[in-house]
């Protein structure tokens, strides 16, 4: 194998391709990223046998055709500070990568490319193109709310749910729940429901960049493939059902305010300052026309924030975790948004006036 | 000593209680036929290891963590006693509701010593040393046991003057002369700074308090942070460190128990850690606590252990949910080995059903068994009601823990 490519052209596929680098590995292959030429074309991928990256990029000048696998970190951090004016030249000399650029030299240890696990090619049952924008609309209005390290593995991913003519994301830890929708260009003859995850939502994120691009999704039994550009991605997906999420979203709400996500926003930031470090319990307390939100800590200090709403029904009290407020907010457009709540107990519905197709629940806390 | 102008204030008065061979004390309290003769606590009949001595045996140079069987060689009349930790942490508690009635401000820093801030009631009390000869009185008679008393300005002072005379002891060290006083003592006599401390020390050629004016500050903060600016203050009598009344909640709970020598039995594992189970349980019950995760833990007598961190999918109290982690350590890890020791860790507990879950389901049933075992053992002790394995359970008294506390989750035995 033998190649020559310009700083520029590797950088930028070797940082993304890397994402799929677990930092610590016990198989000392997955720290290693393969390299894999062509005459016209270097492939890039890197695995943690979860997920995996791929990156293909063109060559300028033909390449001897081979493969190998290097070291990645060490790989990226040598290129990262190389001058840019030189060509990168990269050969193989008794196991070892030799890299050449101007007045430097590096040789790095392989292991074979045999050796490197490959995602297999299942014939996708679903196949379809989402804009950029929109695929990176259903994942991070959902994403905080994915579980972390739960037992529950199946919340350790985010649900993406395919419907004749929808598409749904939706990600819960128990404690909030939070959901998107949005109709899709085409219609789709399957249904499906399939979690990918956290890892995988993190690396897609990284090739949703370019809003106006599209993405090409690709939907087996097991794994996901998105296709951006030069860019190839898998993951498996986490193989369990996940949770009736309709059961959690509150139908017949009665009570109800609407004011400005803004307003509730830096009102609630004020009073967490005064909430117990550890478990953030803040109070919401529904009077007529008046929505106040205090908290007070163990050192014995007190905050209160009143804010004048529309509000005739039954006065009651009620608390929550307000960091699961705040981030529910922030996934929301600016606007109005509208709280709600079925009896006096239950959790709480957060939605947005502007925005319809983004909603949030959030279960309460004992005072 | 005595001798001091009435009206004068002290700008910080600390005062350190620290009760004389407490358990000992307490048995030749409970138990007149044992005044006056050398008496030792031992956890339990089988126990070996002296936990506490009378000044009677001490004088023939039995101390704590001595073997029993050597202790018989300095001293062949010496009197064992079972320890009762249910008794000696009764006797505390009324000693620390009894210094509450002096000032609110006492920290109980063990089963046996106490501070108190006197700074503010010198205007009610009077002078410092009125207010440490009335406390001296006051355990005295609430307890019917002797105590040391140290009175100095700061925490560690006070502490280094009780240790000076014991028994019954009564030591002032006015905060003006602590810096000279502590002058010319050993560093490691100070309570807080142990061998680590003391070698680091030594090598920035720092032996007594007074050496440690030769250092600066900053090199006590850059290894200990702010411990080792406390420490440089300390030596110099001036500890900073505040009489603390406020007990913070538990980073974690455990419970752990000795095996028989030899243990390589399953089912007395299994018997050891759902008797710890169900007792980690029924204590988190009592403060309404819960945790998600716990770590258990199978001491190996090779040194080794099998140690690992579980957690559950909402946080729980139910000893039966404690034990089934328990028992899948065993399944999974254990390999016939000789255990010699058990613990279950609960960490991080929180209040309970603090925050509420979508997906979990509460066991009504289980909550409803827990509640009547619960109503029952208050009522007639613990472990009246348990569950059928623990009829097996071993009889080996409870131990007090060095974190032992008057009320809250640290009241235990």
């Amino acid at each position: 194998m033998k190649f020559k490519i310009k700083r520029e052209d590797l950088l930028k596929p070797l940082q993304i391709v890397l994402g799929a680098v677990e930092r610590k590995q016990t198989l000392p292959i997955l720290s290693n990223i393969l390299l894999s030429t062509k005459t016209h074309f270097l492939v890039l991928a890197a695995t943690d046998m979860e997920v995996e990256m791929q990156a293909k990029v063109t060559l300028t000048e033909p390449a001897e055709p081979g493969e190998i696998t290097i070291p990645a970190r060490k790989m990226m951090d040598i290129c990262r500070t190389l001058s840019a004016e030189n060509h990168l030249e990269f050969s193989i000399s008794q196991h070892q990568l030799l890299l050449k650029s101007g007045r430097s030299r590096f040789s790095l240890s392989t292991l074979p490319a045999s050796e490197f696990p490959k995602v297999e090619e299942i014939p996708g049952d679903i196949e379809f193109n989402i804009k950029n924008k929109e695929l990176r609309y259903l994942l991070e209005s959902v994403n905080f709310a994915v579980a972390q390290q739960d037992v529950r593995n199946y919340l350790n991913g985010m649900l993406l749910e395919i419907n004749t003519n929808t598409l749904k994301t939706v990600a819960t830890d128990g404690h909030r729940l939070a959901l998107s929708v949005i109709s899709a260009e085409q219609e789709f003859h399957k249904k499906g429901q399939f979690i990918i995850p956290r890892k995988g939502i993190t690396e897609m994120l990284r090739l949703l960049e370019d809003p106006e691009k599209t993405s090409t999704l690709t939907l087996t039994q097991n794994h996901l493939k998105m296709v951006v550009d030069q860019y190839t991605f898998t993951s498996k997906f986490i193989d369990a059902r996940f949770p009736d999420y309709e059961r959690v979203i509150p139908k017949n709400v009665d009570k109800e305010i609407t004011l400005e996500r803004d307003v509730l926003k830096d009102a609630l930031t004020r009073v967490s300052v005064l909430s117990n470090e550890k478990y953030r319990g803040i109070r919401l307390q529904f009077r007529a026309d008046l929505f106040v939100i205090s908290a007070n800590n163990p050192e014995n200090e007190e905050a209160e924030e009143e804010i004048p709403v529309s509000y005739s029904g039954e006065e009651f009290d009620i608390g929550f975790n307000v960091s699961y407020l705040l981030e529910a907010l922030a996934a929301l457009p600016e606007g109005k948004v509208k709280l709600s709540l079925m009896g006096v107990g239950g959790s709480l519905l957060i939605e947005s006036l502007t925005d319809p197709n983004n909603i949030h629940v959030v279960m309460p806390m004992r005072l | 000593m005595n001798d001091f102008d009435p009206s004068e204030v002290w700008s910080r008065a600390i005062i350190l209680v620290d009760m004389n061979a407490f358990f000992a004390s307490v048995e030749q309290l409970d138990n007149p036929a044992l005044r006056g003769r050398p008496v030792v606590v031992t956890n339990g009949e089988e126990g070996s290891c002296i936990i506490t001595s009378s000044y009677e045996a001490r004088a023939y140079g039995i101390k704590t963590g001595m073997r029993l069987r050597e202790a018989k060689k300095l001293c062949p009349q010496l009197i064992r006693c079972s320890g009762r930790s249910k008794r000696y942490s009764e006797i505390s508690k009324r000693i620390m509701a009894a210094l509450h009635t002096i000032t609110p401000d006492v920290e109980v820093f063990s089963v046996d010593e106490a501070f108190l801030d006197v700074t503010g009631c010198q205007r009610l009390h009077g002078h410092p040393i009125k207010i440490a000869q009335m406390t001296q009185k006051i355990v005295y008679d609430v307890s019917g046991l002797p105590c040391s008393v140290g009175l100095s300005g700061d925490k560690t002072t006070a502490k280094y003057a009780a240790e000076l005379k014991k028994p019954n002891g009564f030591t002032v060290i006015h905060p003006a002369e602590a810096k000279k006083i502590l002058e010319p003592v050993p560093v490691n006599m100070l309570c807080g700074i142990g061998k680590g401390t003391t070698r680091f020390l030594a090598q920035h050629g720092v032996y007594t308090c007074g050496d440690m004016q030769k250092l600066p500050i900053s090199v006590l903060a850059k290894r200990f942070g702010n411990l080792g600016r406390r420490i440089w203050a300390m030596c110099q009598g001036a500890d900073p460190d505040p009489v603390s009344t406020v007990v913070n909640p538990p980073k974690s709970m455990s419970h752990s128990k000795v095996l028989p020598p030899g243990t390589r039995d399953r089912e007395v594992i299994l018997t050891y850690l759902m008797h710890m189970s169900e007792k980690l349980a029924s204590r988190m019950r009592r403060h309404q606590l819960q945790a998600q995760e716990y770590e258990i833990t199978l001491r190996l007598k090779s040194g080794d252990k099998i140690q690992e961190g579980l957690k559950l999918i909402a946080p729980s109290h139910d000893g039966r949910e404690l034990f089934n982690l328990a028992e899948s350590v065993v399944k999974n890890h254990w390999r016939k080995q000789v255990v010699s020791l058990v613990r279950i860790v609960a960490l991080d507990p929180q209040p309970m059903n603090q925050q509420l879950d979508f997906l979990v389901e509460t066991n009504p049933k289980r909550e409803a068994i827990n509640k009547a075992v619960d109503a029952i053992n208050n009522a007639y002790g613990d472990f009246t009601i348990s569950p059928a394995r623990l009829l097996k359970k071993s009889k080996t008294p409870d131990v007090i823990s060095p974190a032992w506390k008057p009320k809250g989750p640290r009241e235990t035995v």
